[in-house]
């Protein structure tokens, strides 16, 4: 039993955190334009294989496990990344015609998420977009947006585009089964996960240098007891995240409910973690320039993802646990 | 990273399951007094003559020597066979003295006290807290004067859990009286039947009297008994407080699940006075299901430190932050109880057996308050995990 990343887990996330540190730096949601995975990235990031990062290796993928899954997309969380990058993934998980994955692992086509809006399917990730993808507890299906009557909406959320589009699109690909919302729902928690380790980080750089009253902030207990609780939020967040991505891993029976309590962990810790970091920032924490409202209007589109509170709380009341 | 138990940790579950099922003792853990006392001596005697006591202490001093892993395993089984609950009289004796005489004490010492405490013989109190003092351990001011053979105390110490019941106690002293905070201090192990200690209980808001004010008189103690070296009590102190601090609360992590458990079915069974099933209110069901996944976090946060530990041999610095989500998870099941019990709930006589909700409500006061402060673990979080600038 060890349930913390091992040197060779650490190797693959500290690459991951290197290449988004540079391909999507969080920076970019400052500059016009913002949302969305553009062309050049997608395709760049598909050269470097990350959408293909968890996919067998005989469907073309680099066959690794859940684990190097779920630290690939906390390095996602912690850059804020288009939400398109999960779709790609994902996408490339439910299409089991070797071209059309090909097509959506190299990144020639773009993958945006589908989620059902009342009458509508509503759209998160770039307008131009080619498929999208559905996915629920018990199948994913990929869907054709050409044609499609694709209504643009506002976001709050500045790294993605948000539209309707009226149910009825052609599916062209599906998978049963619950592997694409599993490894859709550990991808969530675990960007989750990386935006509240973002944000501790960000006020305890800040708490470090930041004088009042002559003295450092991070020295008085107004500051420093929060930044504590946003500490063990992250702790139990992160490791249950570790779990519910090494049950997966290990085909464990239970893994589902590890997984529930690991999204409803991260949701909580992301939710809280982001608005205290806003907070100890005192005014410069409200203004535009500073990343602390970015992580905060993410996390919120991120937690009603891939099962938002009341959904994950109905199933967990009964659940039940191995040994 | 991976979730496997080996065939050795299977095994070991499956033969404490197995001991644990015929041996838990059927009646309930008397709430007070001498009984309560003889009857955790009397589990702790049963622990040792079937060669399971002292699961974290090493092989050659009479423990198992078990891995964190397996010491896991068997409190998941304490917890699952609602066994007597380990934080009792014997608590003090297994999880701080034992320890720290096998890390600091003398060949003599350790001969003469380790097989008394594995076998249940002897119960040990904690003397570091004194009035005025709070978490402030090292203001302490109680003195010992060196005297022939002896030191001589004279002081108080207050918050001695059990010191009614102890026979030893971990006694914390300033050696030196020109001394400051943490310098001049020594680690005694005082023998609670000397003349000149006077037992004073504190009543608390349970309604017990499990806490007490201990005062010493010119009480002579052997220079024997020091452990450690005199001058050097804060050292061991503080190698006392580790123990506590890295697997001190293990049980109550692993237990909560167990616990949450408990509160669902309970829920299932109650009825609020319009006749609403208390698992239909969304508001208990999701606070519920909620308290559910904490306490899984919980236990995968313990599983993480643990396996950490085994493989680098050092504690890690997580357990500030367990304490903090432990007493908090508590407490908050303990109050979604005591809405869906109604009048019930506030229904008490002090007797835990009787009244277990209401005096685990009660008691997480306690928990959050005793062993460090909520507000010490955030300190120790703010300068440990995080180094943020020092606040003292």
């Amino acid at each position: 039993m060890y349930l913390v990343p091992d040197d060779e887990e650490l190797a693959i996330a500290s690459a991951a955190a290197e290449y988004l540190a540079d391909a999507m730096p969080i920076d970019r949601l400052h500059a016009a334009n913002p949302a969305d995975l553009k062309d050049d990235v997608r395709n760049a990031l598909g050269d470097m294989g990350w959408y293909a990062l968890a996919l067998p290796e005989a469907d073309g993928g680099s066959g690794l496990s859940a684990i190097e899954h779920a630290l690939f997309f906390r390095e996602v969380g912690r850059q804020c990344g288009p939400v398109e990058v999960m779709a790609q993934c994902l996408a490339a998980m439910t299409v089991a015609d070797a071209d059309l994955r090909a097509q959506i692992t190299s990144g020639a086509v773009g993958v945006s998420l589908a989620i059902v809006d009342g009458d509508s399917l509503r759209l998160l990730g770039s307008p131009a977009a080619r498929y999208a993808l559905q996915v629920t507890r018990n199948e994913a299906c990929l869907l054709d947006l050409q044609g499609a009557q694709v209504s643009a909406k506002s976001s709050l959320d500045l790294a993605l585009s948000m539209a309707v589009v009226p149910a009825g699109c052609p599916v062209v690909a599906t998978r049963a089964g619950d592997h694409v919302w599993m490894m859709g729902q550990l991808a969530t928690a675990a960007q989750l996960v990386g935006i509240s380790e973002a944000s501790l980080e960000q006020i305890v750089e800040y708490a470090k240098v930041r004088e009042t009253f002559g003295k450092k902030i991070g020295s008085w207990q107004a500051v420093r007891h929060p930044c504590a609780d946003m500490a063990v939020r992250l702790e139990a967040a992160r490791s249950q995240l570790w779990y519910a991505a090494t049950a997966i891993k290990e085909g464990s029976l239970d893994a589902g409910v590890h997984l529930d309590a690991a999204k409803h962990q991260a949701n909580v810790a992301a939710l809280a973690n982001t608005d205290s970091n806003i907070q100890l920032h005192g005014g410069i924490g409200v203004t535009d320039e500073h990343h602390a409202h970015l992580y905060m209007k993410h996390s919120l589109v991120l937690a009603k993802l891939f099962g938002g509170r009341r959904e994950i709380l109905a199933r967990l009341l009964h659940a039940e646990l191995e040994d | 990273m991976d979730l496997q138990y080996s065939e050795q940790d299977r095994e070991f579950r499956a033969k404490a399951r197995a001991w644990l099922s015929a041996n838990v003792p059927a009646e309930a853990r008397p709430a007070h007094g001498h009984a309560s006392a003889t009857f955790d001596r009397d589990w702790q005697r049963k622990l040792y003559d079937h060669g399971w006591a002292g699961v974290s202490w090493p092989k050659e001093f009479g423990g198992l020597g078990l891995s964190g892993l397996q010491q896991v395993l068997w409190y998941e089984e304490l917890a699952r066979a609602r066994a007597p609950h380990y934080i009792n009289t014997t608590y003090v004796a297994m999880m701080h003295a034992g320890p720290t005489l096998i890390a600091r004490g003398t060949d003599e010492q350790k001969a003469f006290h380790l097989p008394r405490i594995l076998s249940g013989e002897s119960l040990w109190c904690q003397g570091f807290s004194e009035p005025n003092a709070g978490s402030d351990l090292a203001s302490l001011k109680t003195r010992g004067v060196v005297d022939g053979d002896d030191i001589v105390v004279t002081g108080a110490k207050m918050w001695t859990t059990d010191a009614q019941h102890g026979d030893y106690q971990e006694l914390l002293i300033r050696t030196d009286p020109d001394s400051q905070r943490h310098k001049g201090l020594t680690w005694v192990i005082c023998d609670m039947k000397t003349p000149g200690i006077d037992i004073k209980p504190i009543r608390t808001m349970l309604g017990d009297e499990h806490i007490n004010t201990v005062f010493y008189d010119e009480v002579r103690i052997p220079i024997a008994n020091v452990v450690g070296e005199i001058g050097q009590g804060w050292s061991t102190a503080l190698a006392t407080l580790s123990f506590e601090r890295g697997l001190g609360f293990i049980g109550d992590q692993l237990e909560l699940y167990e616990r949450v458990g408990r509160a669902v079915d309970l829920a299932g069974k109650l009825r609020f006075d319009d006749g609403t099933l208390a698992i239909d209110d969304s508001a208990i069901a999701q606070k519920l299901a909620s308290l559910k996944s904490d306490a899984m976090a919980i236990r995968a946060m313990t599983l993480a430190d643990i396996a950490e530990t085994d493989r680098t041999g050092q504690p890690g610095p997580k357990g500030s932050m367990m304490k903090l989500l432990v007493t908090n998870t508590h407490k908050a099941l303990s109050e979604v109880v005591g809405e869906m019990m109604g009048w019930d709930f506030l229904e008490f006589n002090g007797d835990r057996s009787a009244h277990p909700w209401t005096y685990d409500f009660l008691w997480s006061w306690i928990f959050s308050i005793s062993g460090g402060t909520n507000e010490i673990q955030r300190e120790n979080i703010a300068d440990r995990v995080l180094s943020l600038p020092r606040a003292r």
